[in-house]
């Protein structure tokens, strides 16, 4: 009897140990939402009392007086993450093809650990790096920040598009060159619309990551003008790195305004993370369907 | 076309509608740099920025020029003259102090006012202070407000029993000089140890980047203490320290302060540096306040195509731009110093 | 990130014995051309790097690492108070932050009911996009007060005799850079581990529970041991990440040169030092130790980043290459 009795007792610890871990684990994911919702109660309630028209129409001046906003933040954001795509989508899935559909063995594995070990680079580094390689001597730019932040995206670019390229089955490879057609032809017109989704997906994110990088635009973009400025030659304006300078202020109203920016950032974070996951559900329906 | 045809054609419809977006936002970029071609940029002293901002909209009316200004610290205005980056550079520590230097650029004198000592907790007193005890609260050797030298000073202000928070700036700061300048001439422990420089190595506090940012730790931060221009100090309604001069008094920096310690020397060297901190312990500068500076501008003497711009926007500056000094608790030039300007702006050539 | 991918090698060569066309040429022309300038971009980021940093490795050679001073009046620099700075918060963040991203992982994978599982998932992928930047706004205006004026002192008070958590009156200090770096890294540490749970090959758990172990005995004796490598890779991405993070922890930390026990005082990390002084130094020699930081800071996450690798390519092999 005392034998059963030791062993109820045992699996009662047990039960118990196993009810602490799992209290522990639902504590952990709470303690997640809960930070979470923190951070963006608080961008919420701050920054929604500066998010009026003004925000969006006014250029942003440092100790100016009057009616200011952060349009030439964004502006200066779009165009320069816009020309960092322009930069990156290109090379890097070139990169991805050559990886997939050319190199082997040690080539193909020294690539993508170049490609790793670039992703690793802390973005500082490649702010200042880029600061050395094409602003010194010269002057800052939209297009050297727009090259920093491609530095950025590359990697991800790549390898989200390797990773959809490798998907796709080989039939299809086989297929289109079974009627003849050159491999070129097959590269660019079987296999690579097959990854649209897959490769814009990439893209998307690579988007939402390099839209909230400053540290290369410390380096890049950061005398800029007080007005509206439209032209990548001269240094631009962009929102992350006008709510770090914001943050450097002793006017209140500047918080706010470092707020409201922070708020927008992060809707459009989330809209294009949101936009990225339908596109990878998308896309990952299509490769199963054609590969059957 | 495969089966996702549709959506690969309307993907390159988008994409080619935004290549034609971009396009046309650089050409338009392009064509409007050409529009704005009265434009002087400059970068540096925050100390000196709210001036230099006030000015933007009356050089804009009365010279046609767009002005811009980038606060980024003394050690960045002279980082991005010496590198062309800029048209001109603000600095409130002299050229000699950076190396390497703008070695083909003009300096001179375009502003002056004082470095507060602003602090934090309740009841705005106007504490006294001397040198000597501000210098051993930034070394860590005094660390609460009701310490005793302290309270030798400010007999009958009730002095909390709060940490002192000391807080100096983290980046190469031309203000730094100002205030380290004063510290090594009243201090001898601070002379030998952290010295005088844009940037020092501190034996303790935290650092925040630029005058704005020091006055907002200060703002938010209970017990605090700081150095600033004295003109954030006031816009935040913080409270100043009246320091105690070479002759013994305790003094504001206020316009009277500033005035009584500019008569100590109103002839630039001939690099354009000119140093009124401290001043001696005659009569004639009783009123002095101890920690004022004379703030200065860095032009490349061959500035190219803008030279004409820069040199109508210097000329405006060192006399009518003086006039909206005294709101911002800037003073006017001496005439003196004026003078001197004119001649050395006379050295810019395109 | 890394990408964890331990797939075989696909080695599928449909094409071998082609004929060559002029499109065939320029494809792989341009792409090659590609490949090779990716080789050619961390090429010229280590040269430059290590060509700014120059003038203070001659000069002050391998003891700048630990050495502590950044005295540009008297022109005696070293990394050892930033690196020690990097080090303690990047290792705390770590310890702080992987069993609570563990216990979000296994939650996600084991214990969440089906509805709330994707919820939780997208949240947890939303704090990983927050940008930096944000979080140290939010660190430096919203956490640094409330840590400043009740939890600091509630520690010191409560835990004061270690030197750990000495006197409190600072915001900006390393305890709230830990914050914030801990924030960064959970969620990359949970949904890579949340991943490697859900790649653990059910018949092996459900092996072990038919043998009448508790869910938790399970976790610990199957899933654990079986993603311990990837779950460690994980830990180590995390760790580069927090080590290479300038914007965030340099607005929390408060920029104070120097090493001290206690974590409620200011301090300094590398990237950080480095974004404080982006806009000039007063001195040659400054501006070169502040890139020989850079260059610190780039051998560490390369180092980190074939340590991530060498570790999952070890663990894939010793599961036979699995998925």
């Amino acid at each position: 009897m005392s034998v059963l009795t030791g062993r109820d007792d045992h699996l009662r610890r047990r039960r118990f140990v196993n009810r602490v871990m799992e209290l522990l684990a639902w504590l952990a994911a709470a303690l997640a939402v809960a930070i979470l919702g923190i951070v963006i109660f608080s961008v919420a309630k701050k920054g929604l009392s500066q998010l009026n028209l003004d925000l969006f129409t006014k250029p942003l001046q440092l100790y100016g007086t009057g009616p200011q906003g952060l349009a030439n933040a964004f502006v200066g954001s779009l165009i320069i993450v816009g020309i960092a795509t322009a930069m990156a989508l290109p090379v890097g899935i070139l990169i991805a093809i050559y990886v997939n559909e050319y190199a082997h063995g040690a080539v193909r594995n020294s690539v993508r650990l170049t490609l790793d070990v670039l992703a690793g680079v802390p973005a500082i580094v490649i702010g200042f790096f880029v600061f050395e390689l094409i602003v010194v001597g010269h002057q800052q730019s939209g297009y050297a920040a727009g090259f920093a932040l491609a530095v950025l995206m590359l990697p991800l670019v790549s390898r989200s598009t390797m990773e959809v390229l490798a998907l796709v089955p080989d039939s299809l490879r086989e297929a289109a060159l079974g009627v003849g057609a050159p491999r070129w032809r097959t590269t660019l017109g079987v296999v690579l619309p097959q990854t649209i989704g897959g490769v814009l997906t990439g893209a998307v994110l690579a988007v939402a990551r390099v839209a909230g990088e400053t540290a290369p635009l410390l380096f890049t973009s950061s005398l800029v003008a007080s007005g509206m400025q439209y032209n990548p030659a001269k240094p631009l304006l962009t929102v992350p790195l006008a709510i770090y300078e914001l943050t450097d202020s002793d006017n209140p109203s500047d918080y706010a305004r470092a707020w409201a920016g922070a708020l927008v950032l992060i809707l459009f974070i989330l809209f294009v993370s949101l936009t990225a996951r339908w596109l990878a559900t998308r896309s990952r329906r299509k490769i199963q369907r054609a590969g059957r | 076309m495969p089966r996702n045809g549709k959506f690969v054609r309307v993907s390159l419809v988008v994409a080619a509608a935004a290549a034609v977006a971009a396009v046309a936002v650089v050409t338009a970029g392009a064509a409007s740099a050409k529009s704005t071609a009265g434009t002087v940029n400059g970068a540096g002293s925050t100390f000196v920025a709210p001036l230099v901002t006030k000015w933007e909209g009356p050089v804009q009316s009365d010279l046609g020029l767009t002005l811009n200004f980038n606060g980024i610290g003394s050690t960045g205005g002279v980082a991005a003259i010496t590198n062309k980056q800029v048209d001109f550079g603000a600095s409130d520590a002299p050229l000699t102090q950076f190396n390497p230097t703008c070695t083909t650029c003009v300096q001179l004198p375009w502003a002056l006012a004082a470095t507060g000592v602003i602090y934090n907790i309740p009841g705005n007193q106007h504490l006294k202070m001397t040198g000597a005890v501000l210098a051993q609260i930034y070394m860590g050797k005094i660390t609460k407000w009701n310490a005793k030298p302290i309270q030798k000073l400010n007999k009958g202000s009730n002095l909390p029993s709060t940490s002192i928070t000391v807080v100096h700036r983290s980046d190469g700061s031309g203000t730094t000089y100002n205030f380290t300048d004063y510290l090594s001439k009243v201090s001898g422990a601070w002379k030998s140890g952290p010295g005088l420089g844009t940037s020092v190595a501190w034996p303790t506090g935290e650092g925040e980047p630029k005058s704005a940012g020091v006055a907002g730790a200060v703002r938010t931060t209970p017990g605090a203490i700081g150095y600033v221009d004295v003109y954030y100090a006031v816009h935040n309604h913080l409270g100043l320290m009246r320091m105690q001069n070479k002759a013994g008094s305790f003094v504001l920096p206020r316009a009277a302060g500033i005035k009584a310690a500019a008569q100590l020397d109103t002839h630039p060297a001939k690099d354009g540096s000119l140093s009124i901190v401290n001043p001696p312990a005659s009569k004639k500068y009783r009123g002095a306040y101890p920690i004022c500076t004379y703030t200065y501008v860095d032009v490349q003497k061959s500035s190219g195509a803008n030279a004409a711009n820069i040199k109508s926007l210097l000329n405006w500056a060192v006399t009518k731009g003086q006039s909206y000094g005294p709101a911002l608790i800037f003073e006017p030039l001496p005439k003196a110093v004026v003078t001197f300007d004119k001649k050395q702006i006379k050295k810019i050539h395109s | 990130m890394t990408s964890l991918d331990v797939s075989p090698d696909a080695a599928r060569r449909p094409f071998s014995g082609r004929r060559m066309h002029l499109g065939d040429l320029i494809l792989q022309g341009l792409a090659g051309l590609a490949a090779l300038g990716s080789l050619v971009l961390v090429g010229l980021i280590a040269w430059k790097v290590i060509q700014g940093s120059r003038l203070a490795l001659s000069t002050f050679g391998l003891p700048f690492i630990w050495h502590v001073a950044w005295d540009p009046v008297h022109n005696q620099f070293g990394a050892g108070s930033f690196l020690f700075g990097t080090v303690v918060t990047s290792v705390a963040a770590l310890v702080i932050a992987t069993p609570i991203a563990i216990g979000i992982a296994l939650f996600l994978s084991e214990l969440a009911p089906r509805g709330i599982r994707g919820p939780v998932t997208a949240l947890v992928e939303t704090l990983a996009a927050i940008p930096s930047v944000v979080i140290g706004l939010w660190g430096l205006l919203v956490l640094a007060p409330v840590l400043r004026d009740d939890v600091d002192p509630a520690l010191h008070s409560a835990l004061g005799f270690i030197p750990l958590f000495g006197k409190a009156s600072y915001g900006s200090n390393v305890f709230t850079a830990i914050v914030v770096l801990t924030i960064m890294i959970l969620p990359i540490i949970a949904s890579i581990s949340r991943e490697l749970y859900l790649g653990v090959p059910p018949e092996l758990k459900e092996g072990a529970i038919a043998l009448g172990t508790t869910r938790w005995e399970m976790i610990r004796g199957v899933v654990f041991p079986y993603t311990r490598g990837g779950v460690a890779a994980a830990m180590i991405l995390g760790y580069g990440r927090a080590i290479g993070e300038a914007i965030a922890v340099a607005l929390v930390i408060g920029s104070f040169t120097g090493i001290s026990a206690n974590i409620f005082k200011p301090g300094n990390t590398l990237a950080a030092w480095i974004a404080q002084n982006y806009a000039g130094l007063p001195s040659a020699l400054a501006l070169s130790s502040l890139i020989y930081f850079a260059l610190i800071l780039l051998v560490f996450s390369i180092l980190v980043n074939l340590l991530a690798q060498f570790i999952v390519r070890r663990s894939a092999r010793a599961q036979g290459l699995t998925r």
